[in-house]
């Protein structure tokens, strides 16, 4: 075992001029659904772009055999069972030569910290949100500290890091998602309405899952905004994208607020249909308290519409602090209303906002190339 | 942001944005070499590459500049500032090295697309930053990064328990986590993946680890010493340069009067003196007017003496701790001398600061190393330190005595344990009486004081004296004195220079270590061509004695408006007040 490395020095991993062999420990790869899968395939893609780097081994949990990946990027198969997955990592660690260890998932931190400083290599760890903002055990803890490099989702998620890890500022970054090209303004899915018998009508969207345990997002808010609304903006309707055990108390809670009519439930949608579910609505509302960036946001933006989010959260950083759309107090039902009546008159914009152009891949792979030049190189 | 530090720079304000405005600099000017407007900032180069916001004096840039435009530089104007964008221009970062002075500045390269802050040697200028991971804001005062209203103010406990452990919140923490001080001796360098780590380039550690403590020994002493005091002659000379009068804050200490004896020396021809007295100490042995008198005379000065007045010390309170950047136990002599001098019209003045840590000033330099040769093998032994604090904590509370004396066997064996209980204000087992279980856990944890202040003494010089002169400037000057001689004075718009924090002259009087251990403030007081007289030089140390504690002690009452028990420092006391104004110095 050789000594760990001195967290927060700069230091030439193999020379200035040499490039770099990246080992990722992750949750989602490539093939895998879901915002994690998403962003480490970003990632990836955009390591394998930097001049800086070599290649990048990817030691997935979940994803699919086959899977397509960039130039430069190898993923091994996946390990879907958690204690297969530590030993293949664990294994490959020591077989396999590398300059940096990424790792994926706080959860995961303390592992990799251990193979990071057996094998006296830099650990670069990513977070993404709400499994950071709360203090998380010691052992976790101790192993974010050993990070040479942490980059976080928003400066949010940043923040709440910050507030219980005693790090260097200097060594945690913040690195967003970044959009996909596929969400871009687009023709009206006429079809698409009638199915869901919106012609005519003005509608609200939020995209996310309807998961007990994920209420922050604020779908019962909007809920309970709705009828005040309406009032002002009779034809609205609220189309309730994604599905989860959260469903039946939702669907109870707009019962109770006597909209339930008004409220469509249309489940999970299909990747590939989603951008034209952003082009059925008139504004894209999601008044959370627990994003860590919330990239759907920047997906609706992109799409055209107007966007609504909380100011408590990383949705900030998505709305890039109000340019590119209206941050509100999420738990002040009056800001919600108002805010949701002015968007559905004020309609469609047609075109992106300023601003979500900042989140464009390329942005977002200039960032990384000097992330990993400013730290590993 | 930048017009909230006003009072910083009365005469003049400037703004420059460039890079399509994703960066921008602000500047409040307090013109003192080159008044014309060429002097404005911030200064670009003329080649538009560089451009500068710069906050303090560079003493040596006519040198700079002659050795510049013998390289060819051109000037376009006669200011320090444009030294600072030629010398960046050909050196780089390393230009810090070559400047002699007080400053901390920001200079943004277009060609790199990079900022570099950087901090004078002793950290004389103040510069705080905060990154949030998309924005670096910096300014010359937390106050001014809270005043742009972007920045979180979620205290620090770091910053809260250092405070009510040291009476003024040590480097790099601030009372807010958002904010840090880049430290002094540092540079950082902002790129596109935000605000780098701070790289030392100056450690007073180092500046006594470098110098030769005692070689040659009694045989050179007079060499020494000779050149100590052409090195101090040196100082002072380099400390007057302005176009405009530089005046100097008088006692009837040794280091104020060496410094105007010296100034004369150096060819000073119209000195302005300014003494602070008080009726209270009138008749007294504590009273300064007399001698400082006589020294004004002694060096011919047009000479002020400035009575302080209990009423005017309550009507300025409120100004008082409105000017306080962070909170801070001092400050206040600073404040009424400061504003003395600025009445009479200076807007610069001399300050003996420092005196007492370059030449052995405080007792603790007698202390720390006699407590830690008597503790150092008894608090090896484990748990027994712990234990008689605690068994010791009850008794010094029963018997009224100093509680730190309970925690001699605990911290008294190492330096770092030794000075935290020399200067300390609570100690860390008495925390709980002013702040909450949570906040000294996480405080304690993150401060690390015993690591803070063993830092301070890397590289080790292997003598006492250094060691202490180390810790005392390292860490009571520059977090304490020089904070406060900051905020007191340029809230009156006025700049307080001190020749005896210069780092020209550390490296002297470092190598002269033995004979400043030996013969302490006589090496000062000794240094005019006319020395000082035996009135002064003899004269018993009275410590920083005024009424003003006297009068603090006036605002520490209980709930019920009396007076609170006294068998406590006063300091404590006043630090609740002060804590207490400040909303992220939570008290439990």
């Amino acid at each position: 075992m050789g000594a760990g490395l001195e967290p927060g020095r700069r230091r030439t991993v193999s020379g200035n001029n040499s490039r770099m062999t990246v080992l990722a420990l992750i949750s989602d790869g490539f093939g895998a659904p879901g915002g994690i899968a998403q962003y480490n395939r970003d990632l990836m893609t955009a390591l394998s772009q930097s001049s800086a780097v070599r290649d990048i081994v990817a030691l997935p949990r979940f994803g699919q055999v086959g899977a397509p990946t960039p130039p430069k990027v190898t993923q091994r198969r996946p390990q879907p069972g958690r204690l297969s997955w530590v030993v293949n990592a664990c294994e490959m660690a020591l077989q396999l030569p590398f300059d940096i260890l990424f790792c994926g998932h706080l959860n995961a931190a303390p592992l990799a910290a251990l193979i990071a400083r057996g094998r006296s290599k830099p650990l670069w760890l990513q977070v993404h949100g709400i499994e950071a903002w709360a203090k998380p055990g010691t052992a976790i803890r101790k192993a974010t500290a050993r990070a040479h490099l942490i980059t976080a989702v928003s400066r949010h998620t940043r923040a709440r890091l910050l507030s219980w890890c005693d790090i260097d500022p200097a060594r945690v970054r913040v690195l967003p998602n970044t959009v996909d090209a596929r969400f871009h303004v687009r023709a009206y899915p006429s079809e698409l309405a009638s199915r869901y018998g919106l012609v005519g009508r003005k509608v609200i969207l939020t995209v996310g899952r309807l998961a007990a345990g994920e209420q922050y997002k604020g779908h019962d808010r909007i809920i309970g905004a709705l009828a005040d609304v309406r009032l002002n903006v009779p034809e609205a309707v609220y189309l309730v994208v994604g599905s989860g055990d959260d469903q039946l108390r939702l669907e109870a809670a707009a019962v109770a607020a006597g909209v339930r009519d008004h409220v469509i439930f249309a489940g999970q949608v299909a990747a590939e249909d989603l951008p034209d579910h952003f082009r059925l609505a008139d504004v894209f509302a999601m008044p959370s308290t627990g994003e860590g960036f919330g990239i759907v946001f920047l997906e609706a933006a992109a799409s055209g519409l107007p966007v609504i989010a909380g100011h408590r959260d990383g949705s900030a950083d998505a709305l890039a602090d109000g340019v590119i759309g209206t941050l509100i107090d999420p738990g002040n039902r009056n800001e919600l209303v108002t805010a949701l009546i002015g968007a559905l008159r004020a309609g469609r914009a047609g075109m992106p906002p300023d601003g979500v152009e900042r989140f464009a891949f390329p942005n977002f792979a200039t960032q990384v190339d000097a992330l990993v030049r400013h730290h590993f190189h | 942001m930048r017009d909230h530090m006003a009072a910083r720079g009365p005469d003049g304000a400037g703004a420059w944005y460039g890079e399509a405005d994703r960066i921008g600099l602000g500047h409040r000017r307090l013109a003192i070499i080159d008044l014309t407007d060429n002097g404005h900032q911030p200064m670009q180069s003329a080649d538009g590459r560089c451009t500068v916001t710069f906050n303090g004096e560079i003493y040596n840039y006519r040198e700079l500049r002659r050795d510049l435009e013998a390289a060819g530089c051109v000037f376009q104007s006669q200011s320090d500032t444009e030294v600072l964008l030629h010398l960046y221009a050909r050196q780089g970062v390393a230009m810090v090295r070559a400047l002699r002075g007080m400053f901390a500045f920001a200079l943004f390269d277009a060609r790199e697309r990079v900022t570099l802050l950087a901090r004078d040697p002793y950290g004389i200028k103040p510069l705080y930053y905060s990154d949030d991971g998309w924005t670096c804001r910096f300014a010359s005062q937390v106050k001014a990064l809270l005043a742009g209203r972007k920045i979180s103010h979620e205290p620090d406990p770091a910053g809260q328990v250092g405070f009510y452990l040291l009476g003024s919140v040590p480097e790099p923490f601030t009372s807010f986590r958002a904010i840090r001080a880049l430290p002094a001796g540092c540079t950082l360098l902002i790129d596109r993946t935000g605000a780098g780590a701070p790289e030392r380039y100056h450690a007073i550690a180092a500046a006594f680890e470098r110098a030769d403590l005692d070689a040659g020994g009694e045989a050179n002493e007079y060499d020494k010493v000779t050149a100590c005091r052409a090195a101090l002659l040196d100082s002072v000379r380099a400390h007057l340069v302005a176009d405009v009068p530089v005046g100097a804050f008088l006692s009837a200490g040794i280091d104020s009067g060496a410094l105007v004896g010296l100034m004369r020396d150096a060819g000073a021809q119209r000195i302005e003196t300014v003494t602070v007295g008080f009726d209270e100490f009138r008749g007294t042995a504590q009273d300064e007017t007399g001698l400082a008198g006589e020294v004004a005379q002694l060096y011919g000065t047009r000479h002020t003496t400035r009575i302080v007045t209990r009423a005017e010390f309550e009507a300025d309170l409120p100004e008082i701790v409105t000017a306080m950047d962070q909170p801070s136990i001092d400050g206040i002599n600073t404040w009424f001398v400061s504003k003395a001098a600025r009445e009479l019209g200076l807007k610069v003045a001399i300050s003996g600061l420092g005196g007492d840590e370059l030449f052995g000033g405080y007792p603790s330099f007698r202390d720390i190393p006699r407590w830690v040769r008597a503790f150092a093998i008894p608090s090896q032994v484990p748990l027994l330190g712990a234990g008689v604090r605690r068994l010791g904590s009850v008794m010094t509370g029963r018997l009224g005595i100093n509680p730190k004396a309970a925690g001699l066997l605990e911290y008294g064996g190492t330096y770092a344990g030794a000075y935290l209980l020399r200067r300390g204000l609570f100690m860390p087992w008495e925390l709980a009486r002013v702040l909450d279980p949570d906040t000294i856990r996480d405080g304690l944890a993150r401060l690390q004081p015993l690591q803070l202040i063993g830092a301070a003494l890397q590289p080790d010089a292997h003598d006492n004296f250094a060691r202490v002169a180390t810790l005392e400037s390292a860490l009571y000057m520059r977090n304490q004195l020089l904070r406060d001689t900051d905020w007191a004075s340029m809230a009156h718009s006025l700049e307080v220079r001190a020749p005896l924090v210069d780092s020209v002259l550390l490296a002297h009087v470092a190598a002269a270590a033995g004979s400043a251990r030996r013969k302490g403030k006589q090496v000062l007081a000794a240094a005019p061509s006319r020395p000082l007289p035996a009135a002064v030089t003899g004269r018993a140390k009275t410590g920083f004695t005024t009424p003003v504690e006297t009068w603090m002690r006036a605002f520490v009452t209980d709930g019920d408006g009396r007076l609170r028990s006294t068998d406590i420092p006063w300091a404590r006391d006043w630090s609740r007040v002060v804590g207490a104004r400040f909303p992220a110095t939570t008290h439990a």
